[in-house]
C-alpha cells in the first residue's frame, strides 16, 4: 500500500486530526484515484466537481443510505432540484431560525442543568447527540419520546453495523429505511389531520410552482429522509468536533467565553478547520477531466470539503487557527446548488450551544487518560468525558434550582 | 464609488454576506442575497468588499 493508499484508508477510519492528510493529498496526489473513489484535495478541483453537476451528479449512485427512491433535495440534480429548493430554503433561511433561538436556547439550558453539579459528563452523548436531534423533533413537529428511535434509525443508514463498504452498504441500511418511510408516512397523516406551526405542515401546505400542485407523498417521504439524516448527525459531529478543539485549546476557549461577541465568526473558522463532515460523494455522469486527470463515466468522485478548507491556495496561513480570519470563504457546507439547506440551522444551533455552554461552564478539559475515536466519513467520536470545576456562580437564569431533583 | 452586484444565478444562499455586511446586503424569502445598495462610498465601501470577499459562490461583484 502507498502512502497515499493509507492516508486515504484513515480517512475512511475516521481521524482525530484529518489535516496533515489532506496536506499530503493536495501536494502528493490531488486527484487521486483510491479503491472506493476519485478523491479531489484542491479547491479549484472541488469547485468543479461541487458547481459542474451536469458532469458530476449528486444522484442515488454517489451514495447509498437503504432508500429506494431519491433523496430529496440531495439526489435530485438541478434543473429539477430548483423546484424542491424553492420550497425548502424558505423554511430555513437565517431569519426563520432566529425564530427558533429561544426554544433552543432554553433547551440547551436544561441539559446543561442535567451535569452541571455533576463536574463531569459525557459531553457527546448528553449534548451534542440530543441536542440536534430534540431541536429537529421540534422542528418538524413530532413527539419528543420517539428520540431514542431516531438515534437507532440514523446510526442505522448512516453507520450501518458490519457495515463493509459500498456494495454491501444497502442490504444493511435497508431494513432501516423501511422503518424510516413507515415513521414518516404515519407523521404525515397526523400532520395532515392537524396541521400545525412546523416545518413538515408547511411542506404538506407548499405548493410546487412550475406545477401548480402539492408536493406528493412520496416526495413528503423522500425530504423527510433526507432531513433525518443530514439534520441530526452533522451538528452532533461539529460540537464533538468543537470541543474537543477547545478542550485543548485554551486560549481559544477563553477567547470564547471573555468575548462572546466574537462567536459568529470563531464558529465559521472551527468549521474551517475542522470541517465536520470532511467529504461528500457524486458520480461522474459523463468523462470528464479534472485536474488535468481523466475521470471516467460511472466512477465515484469524493471532493474532501476538508482539504479544500485548508487549501493555501484560498487561505493564507491555513494552519492557524484565527477566530478573527477574514475573509474565510470556507466549504464547510459544501458549494454550489447542492450547499447544504440547514446551514443556518446548523449555524444558530452551534452558536446557542457556543455561548451557554461557555457562559456557565467556560473552563473543561478532557478526562485524562481518555482515548478518543472518531467515527468513519462524519467525524464524530464515540464519548466525550469531559471535566470542570463545580459551583460555578453562573447558574441558568430561567430555571429554579429548588425545584431539580 | 463602489458598484455592488449579486449574480442570482451564482447565489446559493449561504448567507455570508448580509450576515457580515447587513447595511448593502439582505436576504430575499428564500435566504439568497439582494443588493440594498447599488452604489457605495467610504465607510460603506469596506463592508461591500468583506461581503464580496467571504462569497464561497463568487456572486457578488464590485465595480468601478
Amino acid at each position: 500500500m502507498t502512502e497515499t493508499e493509507g492516508y486515504v484508508d484513515q480517512a475512511m477510519m475516521g481521524l482525530a486530526e484529518p489535516q496533515p492528510m489532506y496536506k499530503a493529498l493536495r501536494e502528493s496526489t490531488p486527484v487521486f484515484h483510491s479503491p472506493q473513489s476519485v478523491v479531489l484535495s484542491r479547491l479549484a478541483d472541488i469547485e468543479t466537481a461541487l458547481k459542474h453537476t451536469e458532469l458530476f451528479s449528486s444522484n442515488m449512485d454517489a451514495v447509498d443510505l437503504g432508500n429506494v427512491r431519491p433523496l430529496i433535495p440531495l439526489q435530485i440534480d438541478p434543473p429539477e432540484h430548483a423546484k424542491y429548493r424553492r420550497i425548502l430554503d424558505p423554511l430555513f433561511t437565517p431569519r426563520e431560525m432566529a425564530r427558533r433561538e429561544p426554544g433552543v436556547t432554553a433547551l440547551v439550558n436544561d441539559m446543561i442543568d442535567r451535569f452541571a453539579d455533576r463536574g463531569e459528563c459525557d459531553f457527546h452523548s448528553e449534548f451534542a447527540v440530543p441536542l440536534p436531534c430534540t431541536v429537529f423533533l421540534q422542528l418538524l413537529g413530532l413527539p419528543l419520546e420517539d428520540l431514542d428511535k431516531f438515534l437507532e434509525w440514523k446510526d442505522g443508514v448512516i453507520r450501518p453495523e458490519g457495515d463493509s463498504g459500498y456494495d454491501r452498504r444497502h442490504e444493511t441500511s435497508a431494513p432501516v429505511a423501511q422503518q424510516i418511510y413507515e415513521y414518516f408516512d404515519r407523521a404525515i397523516d397526523d400532520h395532515i389531520a392537524s396541521p400545525r406551526d412546523d416545518v413538515l405542515s408547511a411542506m404538506i401546505a407548499a405548493n410546487v410552482e412550475s406545477e401548480g400542485r402539492p408536493l406528493s407523498r412520496e416526495e413528503l417521504l423522500d425530504i423527510c429522509f433526507l432531513f433525518l439524516i443530514a439534520g441530526l448527525d452533522t451538528v452532533t459531529d461539529s460540537l464533538d468536533c468543537f470541543f474537543v478543539y477547545l478542550a485543548r485549546h485554551p486560549d481559544h476557549r477563553h477567547q470564547l467565553a471573555d468575548q462572546p461577541d466574537i462567536l459568529p465568526t470563531a464558529i465559521e473558522e472551527l468549521l474551517r478547520w475542522e470541517t465536520p463532515v470532511p467529504g461528500v460523494a457524486r458520480v461522474a455522469i459523463q468523462d470528464a477531466e479534472v485536474g488535468g486527470c481523466p475521470i471516467s463515466k460511472g466512477e465515484r468522485v469524493s471532493p474532501l470539503l476538508g482539504a479544500a478548507n485548508t487549501d493555501p491556495a484560498e487561505f493564507p496561513d491555513p494552519e492557524v487557527v484565527d477566530f478573527n480570519r477574514n475573509p474565510n470563504r470556507h466549504r464547510a457546507f459544501g458549494g454550489g446548488p447542492h450547499r447544504c439547506l440547514g446551514s443556518h440551522l446548523a449555524r444558530m444551533e452551534l452558536r446557542v450551544a457556543l455561548r451557554e455552554f461557555h457562559r456557565r461552564i467556560p473552563d473543561y478539559e478532557i478526562k485524562p487518560g481518555t482515548q478518543l475515536t472518531y467515527t468513519a466519513a462524519l467525524r464524530s467520536v464515540e464519548s466525550l468525558p469531559l471535566t470542570f470545576p463545580v459551583a460555578s456562580p453562573v447558574s441558568n437564569p430561567d430555571s429554579n434550582p429548588v425545584s431539580k431533583p | 464609488m463602489t458598484r455592488v452586484s449579486v449574480d442570482a444565478d451564482r447565489c446559493t444562499g449561504h448567507g455570508r454576506c448580509y450576515t457580515l455586511a447587513p447595511d448593502i446586503f439582505d436576504a430575499d424569502e428564500v435566504g439568497h442575497s439582494i443588493v440594498r445598495i447599488r452604489e457605495v462610498t467610504g465607510e460603506l465601501e469596506k463592508h461591500a468588499v468583506t461581503g464580496e470577499q467571504n462569497c464561497p459562490e463568487q456572486a457578488i461583484t464590485l465595480s468601478p
